[in-house]
C-alpha cells in the first residue's frame, strides 16, 4: 500500500461528501474547459470566416467599419453606400492586385415553404462581378448531384437569374431550375416588387457567409434596388498585403468624400477584442465557480481532518512523521481536484456541440462552422491548473493534520 | 530479573500542568525501569496520573522534569519527529479505540506502520503476526465485518508488526467485555513468554492488572506502591 492509494481508499469512506466534492470541481472545471473552448474556437472561427471573405481590405461607405464588416459576416440592415464610381477612381492604384465590387440588399422571400421563425424571411441579396468575384474566392464551386447538376453564374446582364449559397437553397428546399420569389423593396418608391428569379446554380458548401446569400448580376441587384450609382464595399486583394503598404494605400484615397478604407487584420482584431471583452466578464463568472468549488475541497478535507482526529493521533503514535501525515490529507485534495478535472474536461468535450448549439442559438455570432474548440492544450492547461488548485487547496487542511499533537489528537477522538 | 536488559529508564519524572493560577502535578517525581520481557502494569484510580506516565515513557509526551532514555539513548528535548522517530523503532501502541481504517481490510491495517517505515510489506509476515492474535481467517475481512475483541487483535497485531522491544497499551480492554478482556490478557502473557517483548499495559480493570509481572500503583502522580510477581 502507498500513501496514494491510501488516499484513495480514504475517500471511499464518505462516497456522497466525496461525489459532491467531486462534482463541485469538475462542474467549475467543465465551466472553465468550456469558456477556454468557445474562446479558442471563435477566435478561430472569427479569422476564417474573415479570411474566407477572400479580400484582405475593404472600401466603404464611411460610418462604424466594424458593423459594415459585421454584416458581411452575418448580414444585418442599415446597410450604407458608397459612390458606385469609387471602383474607377481606385482600380487603377499600382498597389491593387485585384478588386471587386459588391451591392448587398434585403428582400424578403415569398412562397417559402418554411415559416422563418427568428424574424421574418429575409434572404441576402449580394449584387457581384462574377469574374473579379471569383478572383476573391476561387474556391467557390457549384454542388452537384440530384436536383443540383448543370449549376453555372448568371450571364452579367442577366436580370432573372440567381445564384444561390448552399443553406439558402437547401433551406428553401430549392433546386437548379427552379424560381425563387423575392420581394424588395427599391430605393424611394413606396410599392415594393415582386420578383421572379430562375436558380441558375447552387454552391457548394462553404462554411462562409456566402452560403446563405442569394448572388445576382450587380447591374440588375443595382437596378432592383433602386441605386444604380451605389456600391455597398470594394474588397480588394493587394499585390503585397503589410501594414505599411496598406498605410500607403489609405493615405492616398482617404481624400475621397464619403469613403473609408478598412483593413480586414483591423476589423478581426477588432472584433476578437470585442468578444475579449464579453468572455473577461464570464472568464470572472467561472473564477467564482472555481473559488466556490476550492472552497468546497477545503471544507470537505477539513470534515474530514476534523472526523479522524484520533486516528490521525494514533498514526502519530505508530510512527508517522508530521510531512506523512501532512502528505497523506494533501495527497487526498489533489485525487479530489485531478479526479474532478478529469470528470469536468470529459462533461465539456462531450457537452461541447451542445453549448455551441445553445450558444448559436442565443446569440447570431456571424461566424460559420465551430465556434467551440478544446484541444489538448487546453485541456493540459486546465489538468495542470486543478492540479495547482489542489496543491493549495491542500495546504491548509494537511498543514492543520500534521500538526495535531498525538495526545491531544488521540484524547480528542476518545471523547 | 535484575539483569535484563532495560528499554525505558524514567529519573524523577515529572509532568506538571497548569490550570489558571493552579498546578496540576499529574505525574510527580516517578522513578521507573522498564526491562525486556517483562510485563508490567500500572494501576490506580482515574487522575491518578497512569496515562500520563505511560505517555511519557511512551515519547507521546514530553516531561517537564526528570530525564527520559530508551534503549539508552536520552530522549529529552527531541522534537516532535525526532520521538516519532524513536517510537517507531521501538514501540508498538494500543490503545482503548482501536482506530482501525474502515477502509483497508485487516491486513492492510496490521501494515499500516509499514508505511510509515517505508518497508514494503510483506504479505506472510502479516499473515504470521495475524497468525499470533489468532486471525489469521480474517486478513482479508474489513474492519467493520470483526467484533470489538477481534478489533482489539487486529489493533495488535498492528502494534506487531514492526517487531516491537516494547508494546504499549492503555486501557486495551476499555471496550471489551470480561472474557475478551481476559483473552486479550492472556495474548500480552503469550507475547512476552513467546516472543520475549515488554509489555507495558494501563488498567482500571485489577484483576487484569494483577496478571502482569510488576504491579505499580499510582496516586496523586506518586508511585504508592510497587509489586512484583514471580514471572509467569
Amino acid at each position: 500500500m502507498r500513501f496514494v492509494s491510501m488516499a484513495f481508499k480514504n475517500l471511499r469512506r464518505r462516497p456522497v461528501r466525496s461525489v459532491l466534492t467531486i462534482a463541485g470541481v469538475a462542474l467549475a472545471v467543465a465551466v472553465a474547459v468550456s469558456l477556454a473552448g468557445f474562446n479558442m474556437g471563435y477566435r478561430n472561427a472569427i479569422e476564417r470566416s474573415i479570411d474566407r471573405l477572400g479580400f484582405q481590405v475593404m472600401i466603404m461607405a464611411k460610418g462604424c467599419p466594424y458593423e459594415a464588416a459585421t454584416m458581411m459576416l452575418k448580414g444585418g440592415t442599415g446597410l450604407l453606400y458608397l459612390p458606385a464610381d469609387t471602383l474607377n477612381k481606385v482600380r487603377s492604384d499600382p498597389d491593387i492586385g485585384s478588386i471587386t465590387p459588391i451591392f448587398i440588399g434585403l428582400a424578403e422571400k415569398e412562397a417559402s415553404s418554411i415559416s422563418d421563425s427568428s424574424g421574418g424571411a429575409f434572404a441576402i441579396f449580394a449584387g457581384i462581378e462574377v469574374q473579379s468575384y471569383m478572383e476573391m474566392k476561387p474556391w467557390l464551386e457549384f454542388e452537384t448531384g440530384r436536383g443540383f447538376d448543370g449549376g453555372r453564374w448568371f450571364g452579367a446582364e442577366s436580370e432573372d437569374e440567381v445564384v444561390m449559397g448552399y443553406e439558402s437553397a437547401t433551406y428553401e428546399q430549392r433546386k437548379v431550375g427552379d424560381k425563387f420569389i423575392a420581394t424588395i423593396s427599391p430605393q424611394g418608391q413606396s410599392k415594393p416588387v415582386q420578383k421572379t428569379f430562375k436558380i441558375a446554380g447552387i454552391l457548394k458548401r462553404t462554411g462562409t457567409q456566402d452560403d446563405g446569400t442569394v448572388f445576382l448580376p450587380l447591374k440588375t441587384a443595382q437596378k432592383l434596388f433602386n441605386r444604380p450609382d451605389e456600391l455597398t464595399i470594394l474588397g480588394i486583394k493587394m499585390k503585397q498585403f503589410s501594414g505599411a503598404k496598406l498605410q500607403e494605400f489609405e493615405s492616398r484615397w482617404v481624400s475621397l468624400p464619403a469613403v473609408q478604407v478598412v483593413s480586414l487584420q483591423q476589423v478581426k482584431s477588432t472584433l476578437v477584442m470585442l468578444v475579449g471583452t464579453a468572455q473577461t466578464m464570464i472568464a470572472a463568472v467561472t473564477i467564482i465557480a472555481v473559488i466556490v468549488a476550492l472552497i468546497g475541497v477545503i471544507n470537505a478535507i477539513l470534515m474530514s481532518v476534523y472526523e479522524r482526529t484520533g486516528e490521525i493521533g494514533v498514526m502519530k503514535a505508530i510512527g508517522a512523521f508530521r510531512g506523512d501525515i501532512f502528505q497523506l490529507i494533501w495527497l487526498e485534495t489533489l485525487v479530489i481536484c485531478i479526479i474532478g478535472a478529469v470528470a469536468g474536461t470529459i462533461l465539456a468535450i462531450a457537452g461541447s456541440h451542445l453549448v455551441e448549439s445553445a450558444i448559436k442559438k442565443l446569440i447570431n455570432l456571424g461566424v460559420q462552422g465551430s465556434i467551440v474548440l478544446i484541444n489538448w492544450q487546453i485541456v493540459a492547461g486546465v489538468l495542470l491548473g486543478a492540479i495547482i488548485v489542489g496543491f493549495f487547496a491542500g495546504l491548509y487542511p494537511a498543514w492543520r493534520a500534521a500538526s495535531m499533537h498525538p495526545i491531544d489528537a488521540i484524547r480528542e477522538g476518545m471523547d | 530479573m535484575e539483569n535484563r536488559k532495560t528499554i525505558i529508564e524514567g529519573r524523577g519524572l515529572e509532568r506538571y500542568y497548569h490550570r489558571g493560577n493552579e498546578t496540576v502535578k499529574a505525574v510527580d517525581g516517578i522513578n521507573i525501569d522498564i526491562r525486556t520481557g517483562e510485563m508490567v502494569s500500572v494501576l490506580g484510580p482515574s487522575g491518578s496520573g497512569k496515562t500520563t506516565l505511560v505517555h511519557l515513557l511512551s515519547c507521546l509526551d514530553v516531561p517537564t522534569g526528570g530525564t527520559l532514555s530508551v534503549e539508552g539513548t536520552a530522549v529529552t528535548g527531541l522534537s516532535e519527529d525526532e520521538l516519532a522517530g524513536v517510537r517507531r523503532k521501538t514501540m508498538g501502541f494500543v490503545f482503548q479505540k482501536f482506530y482501525l481504517l474502515p477502509t483497508l481490510t485487516v491486513a492492510e491495517n496490521v501494515e499500516l506502520p509499514l508505511l510509515f517505515l517505508r518497508e514494503k510489506p510483506d504479505r506472510a509476515l502479516t499473515l504470521d503476526t495475524l497468525r499470533k492474535v489468532g486471525l489469521e481467517d480474517r486478513a482479508n475481512h474489513l474492519p467493520n465485518e470483526l467484533s470489538g475483541g477481534q478489533m482489539q487483535r487486529a489493533a495488535i497485531a498492528r502494534a506487531l508488526i514492526i517487531k516491537p522491544r516494547l508494546l504499549i497499551a492503555d486501557e486495551p480492554t476499555g471496550n471489551l467485555d470480561s472474557a475478551n478482556s481476559k483473552s486479550i490478557f492472556d495474548l500480552f502473557r503469550n507475547l512476552v513468554r513467546d516472543q520475549g517483548i515488554s509489555i507495558l499495559i494501563t488498567t482500571h480493570n485489577l484483576a487484569l492488572g494483577y496478571l502482569a509481572d510488576r504491579i505499580i500503583t499510582l496516586q496523586d502522580g506518586k508511585v504508592l506502591k510497587e509489586e512484583r510477581q514471580p514471572i509467569k
